[in-house]
């Protein structure tokens, strides 16, 4: 019986993935929020990300940042293998779970506000309709990090006059651990999205919520230093340590995250068996 | 016949209102049953419940021996929930077709699915508009659709033809009578004289209690005879028809409308002795129905 069942989820996580890059790429919304994210990206690629390319690409200023900040740490950005690459990934790993709250915020509460989810929830399970709006999510993005990441190779090819397959191989190694930053803020909005009807509302609760976990954990931690560990559980700290890192090492990092998604999902999931649709 | 729906003391509240108190009843298989009650009744919530949108606060309810939102029901069980709404975003057919594929239907067999559910309720030649594009009939007869969709064995009906125009009303009636045979249909409306074509069980619920159950089997047919007059009930008629023999009572609850109450082993030509006195007397009648309507059933005792 558990076999069956869990084949079943499988089956219908994969159908709501599927749909929602259908929404993406077949929808007015979702052309939109391809238009939008376009939008950002080419203010992000023309003033900051091609401008300062050709600066961190100078020999004068790697050496000035070596002399600064020491040859670790930071300056290991400029081991990526185009400078491109390197603002690109320290741009997106500080812009994008912030994005990430505002784009999958709406994974559930509108469904729940026009009741579209008791038509689902008649066919399939709450933890498939769960999981597969999560995995549609990341899908989503995962696309839109592609699409992102492909406009930076171009620039990055245009400027060093070719594509080398060490940039290839940098661009592999950042979109993966983008999803996995992302990952948890995702599950994050799955719980917030389950728990009320609109997605406006979903973002206030999560941004208030976060806020207001690290005020109290900054509190607790001005008493009892000895805790001052249980900053590093929250998400999306990895992304500091991240910074410096680059090539798979990073994937160190990919534990916590991995587990929060875990932990945040299921949440999700009990916050959604428990409504009343 | 196998019991398709099984409540056991079915309690639910909303904060301090208890919306369903104590709630009991059985369903068997080919029952078509009709569920009605006042505004408030708890009729949405039973629904709800019987769904799996939302869990009693105490009792038990079972469909097909499972819980209901269980996975063993996935298309098994189907529904018209009350202001679901499709998604904005999509045509009626992508979405159906998506449903299909939630029930196990391969791409082309939810599509061919979606065809034949659309050519149901009369809206083929709409698969392609989004929800925001249909009226609201259409839109009621598009979520219709979507519970016929692969072989439902039960499908719960919340008010499905309200807010249809009259030709609509009647094919969605025509539909369910069909599709009867072979489907167990619960059906909740506040249009007793629908329910009364369609429908062989009936649960009054009134403020969350079922206050009466009866069944086509317990419809004594041959007590009761229901008479439509074409003139207003004068105690001229009232009289003659009181001295026929086997009479028990005779209610005259509406102008034109008297009901019969009659003794068959006294007379068992009760009804030929009705259309003889009104015969005799050259009063004309509009109809004679052996039985009572479900409203005098319902209300009348009380």
């Amino acid at each position: 019986m558990l076999i069956p069942g869990f084949k079943q989820t499988l089956q219908h996580t994969g159908l709501y993935a599927g749909f929602e890059l259908r929404r993406l790429w077949l929808t007015r919304r979702g052309v939109m929020t391809l238009t939008a994210t376009a939008v950002i990206w080419f203010f992000l690629l023309r003033y900051a990300i091609a401008p300062a390319s050709n600066l961190v690409a100078s020999d004068g200023f790697q050496q000035l940042f070596r002399d600064m900040f020491g040859s670790a740490g930071l300056s290991q950005l400029f081991a990526w293998p185009a400078a491109e690459l390197a603002i690109y990934w320290v741009l997106s790993l500080l812009l994008l779970p912030t994005f990430c709250l505002f784009f999958t915020a709406n994974q559930l509460c509108s469904d729940l506000e026009r009741g579209t989810l008791r038509y689902l929830a008649l066919r399939s399970s709450r933890l498939s309709i769960v999981l597969g709006r999560f995995a549609g999510q990341m899908l989503v993005q995962g696309c839109l990090i592609l699409l992102s990441l492909a406009a930076t190779l171009s620039l990055a090819a245009w400027r060093e006059g070719g594509l080398t397959l060490p940039m290839l191989h940098a661009a592999a190694v950042i979109s993966v651990n983008l999803l996995l930053v992302l990952a948890p803020f995702t599950a994050l909005m799955s719980g917030f999205s389950a728990l009320v009807r609109s997605s406006r509302l979903a973002v206030s609760l999560a941004i208030v919520s976060l806020g207001l976990l690290f005020a109290l954990l900054s509190w607790f931690i001005f008493y009892f230093p000895d805790f001052l560990f249980l900053l590093g559980y929250l998400p999306g700290t990895q992304v500091l340590q991240l910074l410096p890192l680059h090539g798979w090492q990073t994937l160190q990092h990919a534990l916590l995250p991995l587990l929060q998604t875990l932990i945040l999902l299921s949440v999700a999931v009990l916050l959604l068996k428990r409504k009343a649709l | 016949m196998s019991t398709i729906i099984q409540c056991r003391d079915l309690c639910k509240r909303f904060g301090s209102k208890t919306v369903l108190k104590q709630l009991s009843f059985e369903l068997a298989s080919g029952d078509v049953a009709a569920l009605i009650g006042p505004n408030g009744a708890g009729k949405t919530t039973l629904f709800s419940i019987l769904c799996g949108y939302a869990l009693p606060d105490s009792g038990s309810v079972s469909l097909f021996g499972h819980k209901p939102g269980s996975s063993a029901l996935f298309g098994k069980v189907a529904a018209l929930p009350q202001d679901a709404q499709f998604d904005p975003a999509f045509s009626i057919a992508e979405q159906l077709d998506f449903y299909g594929r939630l029930q196990g239907l391969s791409p082309k067999a939810a599509q061919q699915e979606t065809r034949r559910v659309l050519a149901l309720v009369d809206l083929a030649d709409q698969a392609q508009q989004k929800a925001a594009a249909l009226s609201h009939g259409m839109r009621k007869r598009a979520a219709i659709a979507q519970a016929f969709i692969g072989a439902p064995q039960l499908i719960l009906l919340d008010e499905p033809t309200a807010g249809l125009d009259p030709v609509n009303a009647l094919q969605i009636r025509q539909l369910i009578n069909r599709l009867s045979d072979g489907v167990s249909f619960m059906i909740s409306s506040h249009n007793i004289f629908e329910l009364e074509q369609l429908c062989n069980k009936v649960l009054y619920l009134e403020q969350g209690q079922l206050k009466q159950q009866t069944t086509a089997a317990d419809d004594n047919a041959a007590q009761y005879l229901t008479l439509v007059l074409e003139q207003d009930n004068s105690a001229e008629v009232t009289a003659a028809l009181s001295q026929l023999p086997g009479l028990i009572s005779l209610g005259a609850e509406q102008k034109k409308q008297l009901v019969l109450c009659y003794n068959p082993q006294l007379n068992n030509d009760f009804d030929l002795a009705v259309l003889q006195c009104l015969a005799a007397n050259g009063w004309r009648y509009r109809n004679l129905v052996k039985g009572q309507t479900l409203e005098q059933k319902l209300f009348s005792a009380n």
